[in-house]
């Protein structure tokens, strides 16, 4: 019989904190991570409101020669991977045999904007020599494999906002295959560059003033940025070896909506949901609490609703649906692993955390949102969505584990 | 000056959706020319450039025909 994969480790870094104590403190007491845009008071943007990681000093972490090759999203996965591989009580030769999936939608962006800038406003001939491997989009997964002695299957996985969860995915399907037994998996992104937050400025889809998911006057998304990691293994090999077991991961479920580049359908998020519970054995009515994906675009969010209500039927009015980008804002490809960790959390807690900024719900926005306030409640599955451009959807699924 | 932008749009959308200028009128709705959410921001960029204007997002949400857009950005370009 395919062995259980097992959650043993947990590392993040957002808008919320540097750690994995800092996040949930906020996470369970709603409190957001959303404040003015900090570092591009000399120019023309229009953004103002950023999930921003504050009081972040890289040396703090790394020595100076580590960081010449340490781009700001590379710094942000190190950080969560040492966190999440220290919680795990993991040891050198399980490491080794080891492998890591991460979850990237931007990549290298500070390392290519310094670049361009350097090339073409300041005409420089020469580019820094390390331009290269610090700015490849797999160069978060090659440092974590470096730095932590991993080396087992180690790549990066890119599908935008639904990086981290097709990475988690891919790294339950390679324990389960019995190809390793632990994988580090995650997602980091840092998408704060002039260049980058032009480009979603254009896209139209930046709130105004806050992320407020699911309210009447929703009017976009707040991006984030950080780093979620978690160590997975075999139920077997975590019980062998003593590991504190948070939760099981118990299914991954994965659609694409063959679509519109940007607008979300609703079927192909609920054929991810659905695929989800049936990999995991899962009937609809066990499940107690959903991660949205919920950005707070006039678009997501009723079709994710949608979706829900297809799949859960009259159980859709027992669950609990909250979206934690409210707080930890939209950190693209790091959303699902961050989200992820909100979500063992929660099982683990028996605390939900609120869709915080929430005012009056939109229109064909009718579940219960856990507005606001935490809500203390004892959660057997968790699912957690997410839904990338060019309609790739991901939803892991959680179960709660005894002792 | 209105006549400009008309003609300006016109040609995006015709390029945009494969019809002919002819087939869009000012009282074209955006949603019976098949015009999404993400052509409309890709057709008001076309306007923006050539007009050196920038059209809010709020105002945008607002525009549902061919007229809408024609008006708006010509009241931008006055206000200019």
């Amino acid at each position: 019989m395919q062995d259980k994969v097992v959650i043993t480790g947990l590392g993040c870094i957002s808008a919320l904190g540097h750690d994995i104590p800092a996040n949930w403190a906020s996470l369970s007491s709603g409190t957001s991570g959303i404040r003015d845009l900090e570092g591009f008071e000399d120019n023309d943007l229009k953004v103002r409101k950023a999930a921003q990681i504050k009081n972040f000093d890289p040396l703090d972490h790394f020595s100076p020669p580590e960081l010449a090759l340490l781009d700001r999203h590379t710094q942000f996965a190190l950080v969560a991977a040492r966190e999440a591989v220290t919680d795990a009580n993991m040891t050198e030769a399980h490491l080794k045999t080891s492998g890591a999936i991460i979850g990237t939608g931007c990549g290298g962006k500070e390392t290519d904007e310094l670049t361009y800038e350097k090339l073409y406003l300041d005409h420089k001939s020469r580019v820094h020599p390390l331009t290269i491997p610090r700015g490849m989009p797999s160069a978060a997964s090659s440092q974590i494999s470096m730095q932590l002695g991993i080396q087992g299957p180690v790549f990066t996985v890119s599908s935008a906002c639904a990086s981290s969860n097709h990475a988690i995915a891919q790294a339950v399907q390679m324990i389960r295959g019995g190809m390793i037994d632990v994988a580090i998996a995650g997602g980091a992104d840092a998408p704060f560059t002039y260049g980058l937050l032009k480009a979603w400025e254009a896209l139209r889809v930046l709130a105004s003033d806050t992320c407020k998911p699911f309210s009447a006057d929703r009017d976009g998304l707040v991006l984030g940025e950080g780093a979620g990691m978690i160590v997975l293994e075999s139920l077997e090999h975590a019980m062998n070896r003593g590991a504190n077991i948070y939760c099981e991961l118990g299914g991954v479920g994965m659609s694409a909506d063959a679509g519109h580049i940007t607008d979300a359908s609703s079927a192909g998020a609920a054929k991810a949901m659905k695929l989800a519970l049936m990999d995991s054995t899962i009937t609809p009515d066990q499940v107690g609490y959903i991660n949205a994906h919920g950005t707070g675009t006039r678009q997501n969010d009723p079709s994710e609703t949608q979706a829900i209500r297809e799949i859960f039927g009259p159980h859709a009015e027992n669950l609990l649906v909250s979206s934690t980008k409210s707080m930890h804002g939209h950190a693209l490809g790091a959303a699902g692993a961050i989200e992820l960790v909100a979500s063992v959390l929660s099982i683990k807690e028996g605390v939900i955390p609120p869709t915080a900024n929430f005012t009056q719900p939109g229109e064909n926005c009718d579940l219960n949102y856990a507005p606001n306030t935490p809500v203390v409640r004892d959660v057997e599955i968790a699912l957690t969505n997410s839904f990338a451009f060019g309609g790739l959807n991901a939803v892991l699924a959680l179960r709660k584990t005894n002792g | 000056m209105k006549q400009d932008i008309e003609q300006t749009l016109k040609e995006s959308i015709a390029r945009q959706k494969m019809i002919s200028t002819e087939d869009i009128t000012l009282d074209s709705s955006l949603e019976e020319l098949g015009i999404s959410s993400l052509d409309s921001i890709s057709l008001i960029f076309d306007v923006e450039d050539k007009f050196g204007i920038e059209v809010p997002n709020e105002a945008l949400k607002k525009v549902k025909t061919v007229r809408d857009i024609v008006e708006g950005v010509d009241a931008l370009i006055q206000a200019n």
